[in-house]
């Protein structure tokens, strides 16, 4: 009962009401629905990945400030084209929110091509391909697409989120969504945490896609 | 009688606090064990990571309300285009995402926070910091939108830069305003500290708390002497006290610290609402976590100035950020009121109390340095700011 663990342990007190205020959560501002292609080369290997992201209301309003179209309310594709290069610019920081592993090991992308932004009911569609870095070969292919600071708020399209152009007749897909409330999906989450596997916060909502191609 | 009873009393208020500070410290160990683990587990600068493990609970209840009025909001401002009662729903849902929203990172409470556990600062002065804090973050906000979007017509890309270089310089305040505390701090800690160094081995040496203590004031009475006179007249009204009822001791000592510190730091007298460094130290708080909008602020008065109802959308982000300083100042309240639990703890330890308080303030300075260092070079994660 001596007097320094005391006031140590206090020091301790003090900061966790802190700390307890600062380890809040992140929360999403923007809103994607996207859609995927895993595009694939006749001979059975990935090249790339290709995304269209339709950004909520609130955001497509607010990344159209400040731009001007011809027709009043309806952008063409060249108007748009100087934002696409800025959205496309900007994701590199995030590595495009596009996570890939063939047979558990990374693969990397390079930076987007054919890329151009879309718009439609009032909403903006991002179209973009990541090339990959070194085309691949995968038995198992693990995509994952997700903001690890949750600001974003990916959900997949209800209609033919994930497709696979040319890829080999044999290949099962295989999609699970985050927030579904199965609590397999928790439970996995969980497990990666406490295994310091490459997981994070924002990982609990990531969309986990799987291909398996024997 | 009174040395036997008053021992076992005091054995009996020790063992409770150090079993209640012994809880509280196993929940932020807990807490930090969590934020380290996630953050090395990400091997990356972004521990807005170091969460709760699971999306259910409290949490996962709290980001689902929170982006269920977000989105509403733009819903109900196209709404009030047509029918401008929903301008009334408009500020219900705005209040409400405030509320939740203020819950999140970026808002300041952790800086408001520890600012007032650092200096010593009351409930009510605290409550009006984290009120005064959210409108300067309201009126940031609407000054942005309004002189970028709709004076200039500025893209999004052009306001995102602005925002930036103001969160950049948020962060540098935030750190300036840190240091400044942690050099004012941390004199009142070594001095404290340089006092009751003979306390550990006193209690060892179990000697009768009689004698100790006229040893205890010379120490302090001669070292603070050149410092305030009143300082070492307080001392010895304190350890008087002391002596005589543990129960009377604790109220004694609680004002009397106080007045104890600010006869060390600066006039004798400040008036109630102004605390220690005066309204100058409260307002550079104020700046320093105010100057930063909010993110969604900016996006719903963009939002809002498109749709031709940029009134409706400066009437949200105040409904806004009436929500987001209750949340705030709640959390700034919780703050304080631990400080005085600590204090009330430490108060029945002779020389002890004061070490241990002065050495909270300090680690709370210490800890708004960190927190403008740390956002400052990407360490800590706030909200980020939109730009795609």
């Amino acid at each position: 009962m001596s007097l320094i663990p005391r006031w140590m342990l206090g020091l301790l007190v003090a900061s966790g009401v802190t700390l307890g205020a600062v380890t809040a959560e992140a929360h999403p501002h923007v809103w994607i629905t996207a859609k995927s292609e895993l595009i694939y080369a006749p001979d059975g290997t990935i090249t790339g990945v290709r995304h269209a992201w339709t950004f909520d209301d609130m955001f497509s309003t607010y990344a159209l400030q400040g731009l001007e179209a011809k027709v009043k309310g309806a952008y063409s594709r060249e108007e748009l084209a100087p934002l696409a290069q800025t959205n496309v610019e900007s994701l590199k920081e995030f590595a495009y929110f596009t996570f890939a592993k063939a047979d558990g090991k990374k693969e990397k992308f390079l930076e987007p091509v054919d890329y151009f932004l879309e718009y439609k009911d009032t909403l903006l569609t991002l179209h973009f391909t990541l090339p990959a870095k070194t085309p691949f070969k995968a038995r198992q292919l693990a995509l994952e697409v997700f903001d690890p600071e949750f600001f974003i708020d990916f959900k997949y399209a209800d209609k033919e989120p994930i497709m696979l152009v040319g890829a080999p007749a044999d290949c099962r897909i295989a999609f699970q969504r985050p927030n579904d409330g199965s609590a397999g999906a928790q439970k996995l989450g969980e497990q990666n945490f406490l295994n310091g596997d490459n997981s994070n916060y924002g990982a609990m909502f990531a969309n986990k896609i799987t291909v398996d191609c024997p | 009688m009174t040395q036997r009873t008053q021992m076992t009393r005091r054995h009996f208020a020790r063992a409770l606090a150090i079993g209640v500070v012994a809880l509280a410290a196993m929940v932020v160990i807990d807490g930090v064990l969590h934020a380290i683990f996630a953050q090395n587990a990400f091997g990356g600068p972004r521990p807005a990571a170091a969460a709760e493990p699971q999306a259910g609970g409290f949490v996962g209840w709290l980001l689902a309300k929170q982006s269920e009025f977000y989105r509403e909001m733009s819903a109900t401002i196209r709404a009030a285009k047509s029918d401008g009662s929903a301008v009334w729903t408009l500020l219900a849902i705005s209040f409400a995402y405030g509320i939740f929203h203020a819950a999140g990172p970026g808002h300041g409470k952790a800086v408001i926070s520890s600012y007032l556990v650092a200096n010593q600062e009351t409930a009510r002065r605290g409550i009006v910091l984290s009120f005064a804090s959210a409108l300067m973050q309201t009126l940031v906000a609407i000054v942005i939108v309004g002189i970028c979007a709709w004076l200039l017509n500025a893209t999004a890309k052009t306001m995102c830069s602005a925002e930036k270089a103001i969160e950049i310089a948020s962060y540098a305040l935030i750190a300036a305003f840190g240091a400044r505390l942690v050099w004012t701090k941390g004199g009142g800690f070594i001095r404290a500290l340089q006092v009751p160094r003979l306390a550990p081995a006193m209690a060892l040496a179990g000697h009768p708390d009689h004698a100790l203590h006229g040893h205890d004031h010379h120490d302090h009475d001669h070292h603070d002497h050149d410092h305030a006179h009143s300082h070492a007249l307080v001392g010895h009204h304190d350890h008087a006290h002391d002596h005589d009822d543990h129960g009377h001791d604790h109220h004694h000592d609680h004002a009397h610290v106080h007045d104890e510190h600010c006869g060390h730091s600066h006039g004798p007298t400040p008036s109630e609402l102004a605390g220690p460094g005066g309204w100058q130290r409260g307002l550079s708080a104020i700046f320093a976590v105010g100057i930063r909008p909010c993110s969604g602020a900016i996006l719903v008065l963009v939002f809002a100035l498109a749709q031709g109802l940029f009134w409706a959308g400066i009437a949200a982000t105040f409904a806004m950020g009436i929500g987001t300083a209750i949340t705030v100042a709640a959390i700034a309240t919780l703050a304080v009121s631990a400080r005085s639990v600590a204090q009330r703890l430490s108060a029945g330890r002779d020389g002890g109390g004061t070490l241990f308080m002065r050495g909270l303030e300090f680690g709370a300075a210490g800890l708004v340095l960190l927190f403008g260092l740390g956002l400052l070079f990407g360490y800590l994660a706030a909200e980020r700011v939109t730009c795609l």
